[in-house]
């Protein structure tokens, strides 16, 4: 207990520094002193020391670096910063609670976005962050459409001004339904984009210009499109925005790779259970995936391939992957799914980099997802090994910012821990 | 497939065929070990699911049960040696919460049996009925080091009917899977779940005041047919001869096995507030409450639980698919089990197909969580939310959960410390037979798993 205190008091006195410092605006510079570091670009760790100035790592280096606040990282793991491509933070606070959900439409079926519904102020913000998630990718529910709705990244911080990137992917799922065949999944797939292939850039300049040019098609008027369909359409295939399929049957995954050939698409597959069966095909067409690796369930009749090695499998085949939950709230638990695929054969700095490099870099986010110097200072220093489900971060920094570790459940804890003499609902 | 193992599948034929002659009541246990094998485990770390660890020590296996537990123990050459020198030692992990069998793999709506949710009390009803022995899921928590575990009806219910504890070992039959003389245990539910199903649908309860009613109702009926029974049986031989007893009644019998104490209630129950009620309920109509399941809450009146003798069988982290589970604290497995000077029972469940397969490693994350918030725990004490405690819970504990001289050898040894992400289970004994091995790829297939991705391999065979 004694320990735990003074390591209270030395979070608050660093703190108080912080802000002493922010608020010294012509220095501000941090050094994290001999850290082991994965900084997912080598597979490997070295140590060093890292100086961050403002929102930025100026400098990673083994000799001696100055700065105005010393952390010393002594035996301590440092990574990037973990990214959740799979998640629905911000939108959903209460599973159950229709109320508390942002993350289906009624109207939009392709151009519906989640981004003006994000909540900074969502509970699993401090609880994933204080866990060592920086960044996310907050994606809708399927929508009726086979492609259709739009996730966007969004970076940790809780400010209400929020830092993210607008429509970063579209989502879309192919497989088995309780209605209908994928073959026709595939045909209205195959139908939307050879009619959003025949616009142009200058077609989109306004609305009633695509009224009229959908006006003509049937898959459109089918479907109901609105022009802000339309346009989310053309974005993923002309701006290289990513289209996420969930699909997992490996006849659907090499389906899905003639699709990414022929309309030239950004494509990522996210579930893939089946993807060991055509792992050199999905190496060979450049396809990132994102897997749960701790899931070998077959849980449906798509899934019947599902293994416990599938992300060393992967990894062996050359395939990116990054991993994702199959809960909600806790996404942070890509950790517990890494340390999964590590003792299962994938390599540890493989590992790492699923969790922090590749996806910034399918995402498209230059400045995340490394430490190297220039970088975005997102980074967690770690109590113990990250993958080990028992860790947890003693240090998480976005934007160059020292965060507060504090969440409800630390609260919570706190009060049914301490000051017990004091009538429960007058405690801190 | 070793010679051996095709012997001791001939060999546990026979045994079941055999008991199928045998004089049994209806639904009894059937189960018929593997072949045992004299096994010496030499040179482990081990846990004992006691709360006790030991160094350098050496674990023999005789005749399916654990026949001595030291160091440099003295064995004959027709003991097979399994070197386990910088491996951890554990019972099999018992899971209390599983819903493998009635909501099996893959999820289908032809096999999705656990809740029968036509009633809010169906006490009648037993999850043994509803399962399916060829899930392909009891092999991967094998391979997770799981021996046992508790089937439960699911939580549309107020009382949802008889949960069952099995053996971890896939058979034809339901009852030659089942625990022999586990006590059946009755599932109950309350807050969000029952309200939910029944007041969609305009009927009661509605309301968590509507839970608390319909249990309450039930327990009367119940206590009015146990008088009924207790009357019949004090009448005299001349008077039971001219009268009839009372007619067999399925959901009383439920209700008034768990007056007597002989079927052991395992309660889903999220909130603090509930579990309180609750525990004010059982005192009402005097039974007793084994575990409170899910507990997300269970923090908040550690004492309580601790002073009712009920465990709480939780997770470490799950929260926030619904509102009573929106108060989720990592340090509540340890609070459960340090409450009242180290006297509370902490259960580590899974209620997942996924989680049953690495509670080792849940168990991890609540140590951790209960380590921060200030508790000294050891990790041969966590240890026990996984075994000793789970087995208490479903009443087999005099048999296995722990590693004790005279109990089933029901044994997992470890490739590192469990509570490492890393660890893995090597080799899994039930009853002193291997069920699972690791390096020798032995690891049973459900007849699903069969032929069914290419006709010459099984499911995950590459």
């Amino acid at each position: 207990m004694i320990n735990m205190n003074l390591k209270f008091v030395y979070l608050i006195l660093f703190g108080l520094l912080l802000i002493f410092v922010a608020s010294n605006t012509s220095a501000k510079t941090i050094v994290i002193k001999n850290a082991t570091i994965y900084d997912g670009v080598s597979d490997s760790s070295y140590k060093g020391n890292i100086q961050i100035e403002n929102d930025k790592i100026k400098r990673i280096s083994s000799s001696n670096l100055q700065g105005d606040f010393i952390i010393d990282a002594q035996e301590k793991i440092v990574t990037p910063g973990l990214i959740a491509t799979d998640t629905e933070i911000g939108i959903v606070e209460i599973g159950a609670l229709s109320v508390t959900r942002d993350d289906s439409a009624d109207m939009y079926k392709i151009g519906f976005s989640i981004y003006d519904a994000f909540n900074p102020n969502s509970t699993l913000i401090p609880w994933n962050r204080s866990n060592g998630v920086t960044t996310a990718l907050t994606t809708p529910q399927n929508t009726s459409s086979p492609i259709g709705g739009m996730g966007s990244l969004f970076v940790l911080d809780g400010k209400l001004n929020v830092t993210g990137v607008r429509d970063a992917a579209m989502i879309g799922q192919v497989g088995g339904s309780s209605s209908g065949s994928r073959s026709e999944q595939y045909a209205i797939i195959e139908d939307l984009l050879i009619m959003a292939s025949s616009l142009s850039k200058s077609d989109l300049s306004s609305d009633s210009k695509i009224y009229e040019l959908i006006g003509e098609s049937a898959i459109s008027s089918a479907m109901e499109l609105h022009p802000r369909d339309i346009k989310a359409l053309f974005k993923v295939l002309n701006d290289n925005v990513p289209l996420i399929m969930k699909s997992h049957r490996a006849s659907d995954l090499l389906k899905l790779i003639e699709i990414k050939e022929r309309f030239n698409l950004n494509m990522i597959i996210m579930g893939a259970q089946e993807a060991h069966l055509v792992k050199s095909e999905l190496a060979e067409a450049g396809i990132p995936l994102i897997i749960n690796p701790i899931n070998n369930i077959p849980d449906s009749f798509d899934e019947l391939a599902s293994n416990i090695q599938m992300a060393s499998r992967l990894e062996e085949a050359g395939v990116p992957v990054m991993f994702n939950v199959s809960r909600s709230h806790n996404y942070h638990l890509i950790r517990q799914g890494a340390g999964v695929a590590v003792a299962n054969g994938m390599s540890y700095g493989g590992a790492i980099k699923s969790l922090t490099s590749v996806p910034a870099k399918t995402f498209g986010m230059s400045d995340r997802g490394t430490l190297e110097a220039g970088k975005i200072a997102d980074l967690v220093i770690w109590d113990e090994d990250p993958l080990e489900p028992s860790a947890m971060p003693e240090y998480v920094f976005i934007n160059g910012e020292n965060m507060d570790l504090t969440s409800r459940a630390t609260r919570l804890t706190d009060r049914y821990t301490k000051d017990l003499d004091e009538p429960v609902t007058y405690r801190d | 497939m070793t010679n051996l193992v095709k012997f001791s599948i001939t060999l546990s034929l026979v045994f079941l065929i055999d008991s199928v002659h045998a004089d049994r009541e209806a639904f009894e246990s059937t189960y018929a070990p593997l072949a045992p094998e004299k096994i010496i485990i030499q040179n482990a770390s081990v846990y004992d699911g006691d709360g006790g660890e030991l160094l350098e020590t050496d674990i023999l296996v005789d005749n399916g049960k654990i026949i001595a537990i030291g160091k440099d123990l003295p064995f004959s050459n027709e003991f097979r040696v399994i070197d386990a020198t910088g491996k951890w030692v554990t019972p099999g992990i018992i899971d209390i919460h599983s819903h493998m069998g009635v909501y099996p793999a893959p999820g289908v709506r032809t096999s999705s049996d656990g809740n029968e949710a036509t009633s809010p009390v169906t006490a009648d009803v037993w999850a043994e009925h509803s399962i399916w022995v060829q899930d392909p899921q009891y092999a991967l928590a094998l391979a997770g080091g799981v021996t046992a575990f508790h089937i439960l009806p699911g939580s549309a219910n107020l009382i949802g009917g008889r949960g069952v504890t099995v053996k971890n070992l896939q058979r034809v039959t339901i009852n030659s899977m089942k625990f022999p003389d586990a006590p059946h245990s009755l599932k109950m539910a309350c807050g969000e779940n029952p309200k939910r199903v029944y007041g969609n649908r305009g009927q009661a309860p509605s309301t968590r005041m509507g839970n608390a009613a319909g249990y309450r109702k039930s327990w009367i009926q119940a206590e009015g047919y146990l008088r009924k029974l207790n009357e019949y049986e004090e009448k005299s031989d001349e008077a039971k001869e001219l009268e009839y007893a009372p007619t067999r009644d399925l959901e009383m019998e439920t209700l008034v096995g768990v007056l007597k104490g002989e079927i052991l209630v395992h309660n889903h129950c999220y909130r603090a507030d509930e579990m309180a009620t609750m525990i004010d309920i059982a005192k009402e109509f005097n039974y007793k409450i084994t575990a409170f399941h899910h507990g997300v809450e269970a923090y908040k009146i550690a004492d309580l639980l601790a002073d009712n003798g009920i465990c709480g069988a939780l997770w470490a982290d799950w929260w926030g698919f619904k509102h009573e589970a929106y108060d989720m604290v990592q340090a509540n497995i340890a609070i459960v089990d340090q409450a009242r000077n180290g006297t509370g029972c902490a259960i580590v469940h899974s209620d997942d197909a996924i989680g049953i397969q690495h509670l080792n490693q849940e168990a991890s994350k609540a140590l951790s969580a209960g380590r921060r918030a200030g508790f000294e725990i050891s990790e041969a004490r966590a240890m026990k939310w996984i075994t000793s405690n789970p087995a208490k819970a479903a009443g087999i504990y005099d048999q296995t959960g722990s590693l004790k001289v005279g109990k089933n050898a029901d044994v997992v040894v470890w490739s590192k410390n469990p509570f490492s992400v890393y660890a893995l289970a090597e080799k899994v004994l039930i009853d002193g037979a291997i069920a699972y091995d690791r390096e020798k790829n032995l690891l049973p297939a459900s007849d699903f798993d069969i032929g069914i991705m290419s006709p010459n391999k099984n499911r995950i065979e590459e």
